[in-house]
């Protein structure tokens, strides 16, 4: 074939192609270079047939690459000559099932900037229309009911677009071009608005009449993208502890969505709260996360103590659909957004759980009918010396893609922990985070596992080989691994905490990892949670861990930070004098000498837990790291002459951190309680420090990892960092996988890789 | 291949020893007869048929308040057979005793032993005696075999339990798991909690005819939860639970309480839990009220469907203060040797 004679093309197109514009993109970019063919979706790749003068179809293909939509990420699998077909003109074809495709599933965003410009016009036809989007924004994965994404596979396929925006749908130069989920006022979703006895409020008016509702200090139960919301007035105290009664929520944070203002829509935000840049990126993202940010010391506006009583940050966000758009708008002052669930229990994602579980705790609801076809929650942000980490993934950032440095073999799942459970599916050189589906405590939670696991499989259509799950075989996903009847890995809790960080920087290297939080069973039937790890996923060794401690009570001590306070007090023989009331008997302090229902644990956790029981009396929690987040509030500006604890070789190349010097600076009531947080916190992030330095002479490595729930502590993980930088280390900490359980199963994944490699 | 080693939490009649049960034993002992999901076997001898159990007694201390080893391998046997839908009739005794154990203490057990059984109904018929040296056995373990015939009807057993079916139980949970408890670690309370142990059988017989009773088990080792974990497991059905109409004894709450133990894990040894035709409910909670041991029943459940054919059955306890946890059998027993 001559070099610039006529030639035809097939290109297949992977990575993130569906529900971005990328057709409507190739559609455009092939009458801009005169090529002819067609273009489809075929599960979830994209297929090109183009064929042409052979020097428009480098020139095609390169913009191809070179050009595409914000959102796409167009991957090029395959590409190869083609048999001329005598074309006349390019098409976009009608999609097809593929049977070997690699979906990739397109992510729920945020309005983009043209949409949200037609949402304010008076003129335009979708001007206020609580379901705008367009090719480059709106729902996408929680309506997917199975690919290829298009409209008659979404819940969007109730509503039959009408002649205008069947229109918009064809007109290749059409911001909407094969938008699939195309709607308009005429044709699209609508709201309800109900009155909790059942009564049907003012049709056509329902956002006007909510915001009456909101104002006069009603909880309305407003339906989002990812699932309910529970709204109120944010600045109405009452208001608030009725919401907190009804909800059983005694103290936990509650979530406050601002009304966008200014130019970047954070004006009304900065009023309450000092942003940085990082916060000010992460809260005006597509994904529109909650955002932690801490409470400023002399802001311009309050909220109410009971937001987040206690607590030194607030959960802020901005509105995360058009309708909250429109709802914060015309309010003008914030609500507070909370999920809108029994405690414990999934977020209720349809009109009738809505009314049923939520009954004595919405006085209203703002219903859509737009089915919400996967549960997503808000995803949770928190920015620490200047870096954005996800607590939670959720709407927006589900499903989460993790690159994986090889192929897997045969498809695998992990199952995650048990507590902030997650699932992750692996195939090929690819493993999708799920969203994220809470406590395994929780029946909904639970059944929402299974059913989470069902979805990911048969959306990706990979039948998974083998299982892997926690080495605690009394987690309810290592029970569910158990029953499956597929061949099952197990993973240490702690070697996975490693491996889920080691994911997001690579494998090329070897770390050195401090894995702290609550607890997880070792393979010495002790429970760890203050472990150091060096090497790599597949082959960590532990070569350090805090001092071991005997704990009486097992879960019933995750909720009383006073039982590890007293078991540290026991243990080394000092006196607590608030223990004559908690233990009054000596029940606890009896059954903890005899072994009595008992376990051992090095968990750094718990040594936080039983430091707020000290410090600040915080003896009983509502929610995990409710004491050691309080204790960090507490603590003062840190000093430098904080102890350093005893570390000691116990066994070869294995170090023990001695935290007891720390127990009589605790109990020492001649100090603050500010100066002994501050201490505390100063102290152990000091011995991080000088444990990496003292290891650095024995192993290999320049990088140190913090990973766990305790690195969630922003005093402690900020210090840690600051001085490991100081003594030159590279530093790695969680960024969009979870820090905390919820990025065990990613963990397990990694693990799996790595030690079949070992 | 099988690794590793037996914990005592292979002994704890929770999910641990279920295992060991069903992939070390039931591979090489498989054979009609054997059912590891019922308490008593039905076994046919000369046309006739037959009830047979059998069960050992480790518990420590070897008396406490509410009963003995002696006592409490009688009514062990009998619940057995009892909740099978049987009377027991024999008894058959082994007896392991360690050297140097006091001759007035066996003496007292064996009473003990010998005056349940006549109040039960049952006759001590065989038995064997082996002495181990010191430092080799607890003092005194004891191994009954019974031996009885069905009054109930054969279709008694969680094969024939249905959705909307009523759980009940006939008296408060974890008497006896405390009461041993206590007993053993020396805890100086005021007020002691007395041992549940005691013979089932009048409460199960009061049963055995009403139309409608599906299954019937003593709630022992792994208390109340795993009984209701085993009918979800093999009924695969969902159980629920409603914790405020389980009777409590309040002194077991505040010991559970305190210690951090899951009170529906702890064992009874004179309780049933039965369940039955919703319908016939109620009939049967007057019957058990008659009795002595029954005068606490109460309903406390119900078997019902899966939302989704998919799903896994569960146990799902609806908390007093209108929350739902998922209630999972007992995994490591934090109370070992209790009978």
């Amino acid at each position: 074939m001559s070099k610039s004679g006529v030639a035809a093309m097939t290109f297949e197109f992977a990575g993130t192609v569906q529900g971005v514009g990328f057709r409507p993109f190739i559609y455009r970019l092939a009458l801009k270079h005169r090529v002819n063919g067609w273009v489809l979706n075929r599960s979830g790749e994209v297929v090109i047939h183009a064929e042409g003068n052979r020097d428009d179809i480098v020139r095609f293909e390169h913009d191809s690459l070179t050009l595409p939509p914000t959102k796409a990420a167009p991957i090029l699998v395959h590409r190869c000559e083609a048999q001329t077909l005598g074309l006349r003109s390019f098409r976009v074809l009608e999609s097809e099932d593929g049977h070997d495709g690699h979906p990739w599933i397109p992510k729920d965003s945020f309005l983009c900037p043209d949409c949200a410009l037609e949402l304010v016009t008076p003129s335009n036809r979708r001007y206020r229309y609580p379901f705008i989007h367009c090719t480059q924004c709106g729902p996408r994965f929680s309506l997917i009911e199975r690919l290829p994404y298009d409209r008659c596979n979404t819940s969007m396929r109730a509503y039959a677009p009408c002649e205008y925006c069947s229109r918009e749908y064809r007109d290749p130069v059409d911001r909407r071009f094969h938008a699939e989920p195309v709607c308009c006022p005429a044709c699209g979703p609508g709201l309800a608005l109900r009155h909790a006895d059942g009564r049907a409020l003012s049709a056509g008016n329902e956002i006007a009449t909510a915001i009456e509702l909101l104002r006069a200090g009603a909880i309305v139960a407003v339906k989002g993208v990812g699932g309910y919301h529970l709204m109120c007035d944010a600045l109405n105290g009452e208001t608030l502890a009725r919401l907190r009664s009804r909800k059983r929520r005694p103290t936990r944070p509650l979530a406050v969505m601002f009304p966008p203002a200014g130019p970047d829509h954070l004006d009304h935000l900065r009023e309450f709260v000092d942003l940085q840049v990082e916060m000010a990126i992460a809260l005006t993202g597509p994904e529109r996360p909650i955002v932690l940010v801490p409470k400023a010391p002399a802001p311009r506006r309050r909220l109410p103590e009971g937001i987040a009583p206690g607590f030194g940050c607030l959960g802020v966000m901005l509105p995360s659909s058009p309708l909250h758009e429109v709802l914060l708008r015309d309010h003008g002052e914030p609500l507070v957004a909370t999920s809108a669930n029994l405690s414990g229990n999934p977020t209720v994602t349809d009109e009738r759980r809505a009314e049923t579980e939520l009954h004595g705790i919405a006085d209203a609801f703002l219903h859509h009918d737009r089915v919400i076809v996967r549960r997503l929650d808000d995803p949770i942000v928190t920015v620490t010396n200047g870096t954005t980490k996800f607590l939670r993934t959720g709407r927006g950032t589900t499903p989460t893609e993790i690159a994986l440095p090889e192929c897997i073999g045969p498809p695998v799942l992990a199952v995650g922990g048990h507590l902030k459970n997650t699932v992750c599916l692996a195939w090929d050189r690819r493993a999708v985070l799920s969203a994220h589906i809470g406590d395994l405590n929780s029946p909904g939670n639970l059944r929402a596992f299974e059913r989470v696991i069902r979805d990911l499989t048969e959306l990706y259509g990979v039948e998974i080989s083998r299982v892997v799950c926690d080495y605690h075989s009394g987690y309810a996903s290592s029970q569910w691994a158990q029953r499956c009847g597929l061949p099952v890995e197990t993973v240490l809790h702690h070697h996975a905490h490693a491996s889920a960080l080691a994911a997001e920087y690579g494998q090329t290297q070897e770390l050195l990892v401090f894995t702290w939080d609550g607890v997880g069973l070792g393979d010495d039937a002790t429970l760890w949670g203050g472990e150091v790890f060096h090497g790599r996923p597949g082959s960590w060794r532990r070569v350090a861990r805090l001092r071991p401690f005997k704990l009486q009570g097992l879960n019933r001590a995750a909720r009383e930070p006073w039982l590890s306070a007293a078991a540290l007090c026991w243990d080394t023989e000092q006196v607590w004098p608030a223990l004559d009331a908690l233990d009054s008997d000596s029940v606890v302090h009896r059954a903890w000498e005899r072994d009595l229902n008992c376990f051992t644990t090095s968990a750094a956790g718990r040594l936080f837990d039983a430091a707020s029981a000290l410090v600040i009396n915080h003896c009983h929690s509502s929610f995990e790291g409710e004491g050691p987040m309080r204790l960090e509030v507490c603590a003062a500006p840190i000093t430098d002459d904080a102890p350093l604890l005893a570390v000691t070789e116990i066994a070869d190349g294995f170090w023990e951190i001695d935290w007891r010097i720390l127990v009589p600076m605790l109990l020492d009531s001649t100090l603050t309680p500010a100066r002994r947080a501050s201490e505390f916190h100063a102290s152990l992030a000091r011995t991080i420090v000088e444990l990496s330095s003292m290891l650095r002479a024995r192993l290999t490595f320049t990088c140190v990892g913090l990973t766990g729930g305790v690195f969630q502590n922003r005093l402690l993980s900020g210090l840690a960092r600051e001085h490991l930088v100081d003594h030159g280390f590279d530093v790695v900490e969680n960024r969009t996988i979870p820090g905390n359980d919820a990025g065990i199963s990613v963990g397990q994944i990694m693990e799996y890789l790595g030690r079949r490699d070992g | 291949m099988i690794r590793g080693q037996v914990t005592l939490a292979h002994g704890n009649g929770g999910r641990l020893t279920r295992r060991l049960i069903t992939e070390i034993f039931v591979p090489h002992l498989s054979n009609p007869a054997l059912d590891v999901d019922t308490d008593a076997a039905a076994v046919r001898i000369n046309g006739g048929e037959l009830l047979m159990t059998t069960d050992s007694f480790t518990v420590q201390p070897l008396e406490f308040p509410g009963g003995d080893i002696g006592s409490l391998a009688v009514h062990g046997t009998v619940n057995d057979m009892a909740v099978a839908g049987g009377v027991p009739l024999y008894i058959s005794l082994n007896v392991v005793i360690e050297e140097g154990f006091e001759l007035a203490r066996l003496e007292r057990i064996a009473a003990s032993l010998g005056n349940t059984a006549r109040a039960c109904g049952v006759a001590v018929v065989c038995g064997d005696t082996k002495v181990v040296p010191r430092g080799h056995g607890g003092g005194l373990y004891l191994s009954t075999t019974g031996v009885g015939y069905r009054v109930a009807s054969s279709e008694l057993g969680p094969q024939a339990i249905r959705e909307g079916d009523a759980i009940l139980i006939s008296g408060p949970p974890g008497e006896h798991g405390t009461a041993v408890l206590l007993a053993r670690e020396e805890f100086d309370l005021r007020a002691p909690v007395i041992s549940d142990s005691a013979s089932v059988l009048p409460l199960t017989q009061a049963l055995a005819d009403l139309p409608g009773l599906r299954f019937m088990r003593d709630p022992t080792r792994g208390g109340l939860a795993t009984v209701a974990a085993d009918i979800a497991r093999i009924t695969g059905r969902n159980v629920e639970l409603d914790q405020s109409r389980i009777p409590t004894n309040v002194q077991v709450e505040a010991i559970c309480d305190m210690l951090g133990f899951e009170m529906l894990h702890l064992a009874c040894e004179g309780r049933v839990m039965a369940v039955i035709e919703a319908e016939q409910s109620r009939r049967a909670l007057e019957l058990w009220r008659q009795f002595p041991g029954g005068a606490d029943a109460a309903i406390i459940g119900r078997v019902t469907a899966l939302d989704d054919p998919r799903d896994s059955p569960m146990v799902v306890l609806r908390t007093a203060v209108g929350g739902e946890r998922v209630l999972e059998e007992l995994e490591h027993d934090p109370l070992p040797r209790i009978c």
